[in-house]
């Protein structure tokens, strides 16, 4: 069974879960992406592209329910893990707070155009989205955005940058994300480790 | 590509679909799903939509009729995924899944392709299995779509019911309690073909019988389709991922049947001719 973990923030909490539920993947030594574990093949990748892998083609895969959401990708999410909690949020700068519905024609720096687009649609705001891939506070900060739509844990990186979180638009968690065509396939190894993984969470709050 | 779509053509022509050909733009409408949307001169356009629900915006009034096209299926973008896909309306409930699962199995052995499987599920179950929750369809639909039963473990229903809808999520085999089910597996007859109420995709314009088709050797599903309803009659159909099939198909194995023939070019190519004309792949040597 091949595994793909997001590199960064829900790496530690993932490898924790899957040694809880009985599978034990080992972190890579150097700088290798792809590390053989008997019958186990754990993937490294940008946490972004885990349900990509996913939907192409990998077994199981741990993911932020922020990347589901925006990389919208075909697969199965059968669990919620309980870590990797957050929101995603709208922020903007404390000296130039403005109403969501008073936006239009605002800039929004973010690493999720998908999502920060949707949100200001259904508000009915047209906005302009710009991608960013990090550091999204600099954006207001220097004047290319007005706003910006990002992950926040406590708020402090908010804060130290002048910015105030304005509303929330989704809460985030790990999810675990299985590939279509493996439930199918390996439809019974596939359910042990769903609720072996969920047992694994249960204890764990 | 080409020696793809040649095969499933072939197989479709071999049912007695007919090749249907349709205008890459169409004025927006509802009705038509997929699709890259513009504005032109005040109007507003849809650039190679879902072909489904093409074909029934072209359609005024449903007969019995058994189509199939292979065209590109835009999705927001400006470049899209090539579908081949057959739809048999107005046709007899039952024999009509059967000749469309048929229709699949064939096109598949004509390209060389037999480790696949099928798997066939049901909506009607699902709705029936919901009688006296229907206020939590939508939860159980998406608990569903996510292959995620924590949604319906948190619904306020009875544990009987949990019970129930768990069984139906894990249901895999041969035999169910659906007689429309298993006369059409026990029709089509393949060992390949399986009925799973819990991994298959429910698509909202879906009606009943719904089916997916994937092989151990790819992780993306090779195609799918299912039961709907146009203006009152009954209709069926799916579409193949070209894409999927490519990387499945061995072009290699396919050749072998090719006749070889050399020599003097008048006698070669008079063979030759008389074998094009009987049907047969010829190949002149140089």
């Amino acid at each position: 069974m091949r595994f793909v973990l997001p590199k960064g923030r829900l790496f530690k909490g993932s490898l924790e879960i899957l040694r809880k539920a009985g599978v034990e993947l080992k972190p890579p030594e150097n700088r290798e992406l792809i590390v053989k574990n008997g019958k186990y093949e754990l993937l490294l990748a940008r946490s972004f592209d885990v349900p990509v892998y996913v939907e192409h083609g990998v077994d199981v895969g741990i993911a932020g329910s922020d990347v589901v959401e925006e990389r919208e990708s075909d697969v199965l999410i059968p669990l919620e893990l309980p870590f990797g909690k957050c929101r995603l949020s709208l922020a903007m700068p404390a000296e130039s707070l403005t109403e969501i519905e008073d936006m239009e024609g605002f800039r929004i720096a973010t690493k999720y155009p998908n999502i920060a687009r949707k949100f200001f649609e259904r508000r009915g705001v047209d906005v302009e989205v710009i991608k960013l891939h990090g550091s999204i506070e600099l954006a207001p900060k220097i004047g290319i955005a007005d706003a910006i739509v990002d992950i926040v844990e406590t708020g402090n990186t908010l804060r130290a940058n002048g910015l105030v979180e304005v509303e929330k638009i989704m809460d985030v968690s790990a999810l675990l994300l299985v590939n279509r065509v493996s439930q199918k396939v390996k439809f019974e190894e596939i359910n042990r480790l769903v609720l072996k993984l969920k047992e694994a969470g249960r204890n764990d709050v | 590509m080409a020696d793809i779509t040649k095969y499933l053509r072939r197989t479709f022509e071999l049912w007695g679909y007919r090749e249907v050909f349709l205008p890459a733009v169409e004025e927006f409408s509802g009705n038509l799903r997929k699709g890259t949307k513009f504005a032109y001169n005040n109007g507003f356009y849809v650039i190679k939509p879902d072909l489904t629900s093409q074909i029934l915006a072209n359609l005024k009034e449903p007969r019995r009729m058994k189509l199939y096209y292979i065209s590109e299926v835009l999705n927001g973008g400006i470049r899209g995924k090539w579908q081949a896909g057959v739809e048999f309306i107005g046709g007899k409930d039952v024999q009509m899944q059967v000749e469309v699962l048929l229709t699949a199995i064939t096109s598949l052995e004509a390209l060389g392709i037999e480790d696949f499987y099928i798997d066939v599920g049901s909506l009607k179950v699902w709705e029936n299995s919901m009688e006296g929750i229907e206020e939590f369809r939508g939860e159980v639909f998406e608990a569903l779509t996510r292959r995620n039963f924590e949604i319906i473990e948190r619904l306020p229903i009875s544990e009987e019911k949990k019970e129930e809808l768990w069984r139906l999520f894990n249901f895999r085999g041969k035999r169910c309690g659906y007689g429309k089910l298993n006369e059409i597996v026990d029709a089509v007859d393949d060992e390949r073909v399986f009925i799973d109420f819990g991994t298959i995709r429910p698509l909202p314009y879906y009606r009943d019988i719904i089916f997916e088709i994937y092989s151990p050797r790819l992780g993306k599903p090779l195609g799918g389709g299912g039961e709907y309803t146009f203006k009152g009659t009954d209709a069926f159909g799916f579409a193949f991922d070209l894409n999927a099939l490519s990387k499945l198909f061995d072009g290699r194995k396919m050749e072998k049947s090719r006749k070889k023939v050399s020599g003097d070019l008048r006698e070669a190519y008079r063979l030759a001719r008389e074998l094009v004309k009987l049907g047969i792949p010829v190949e002149v040597g140089e």
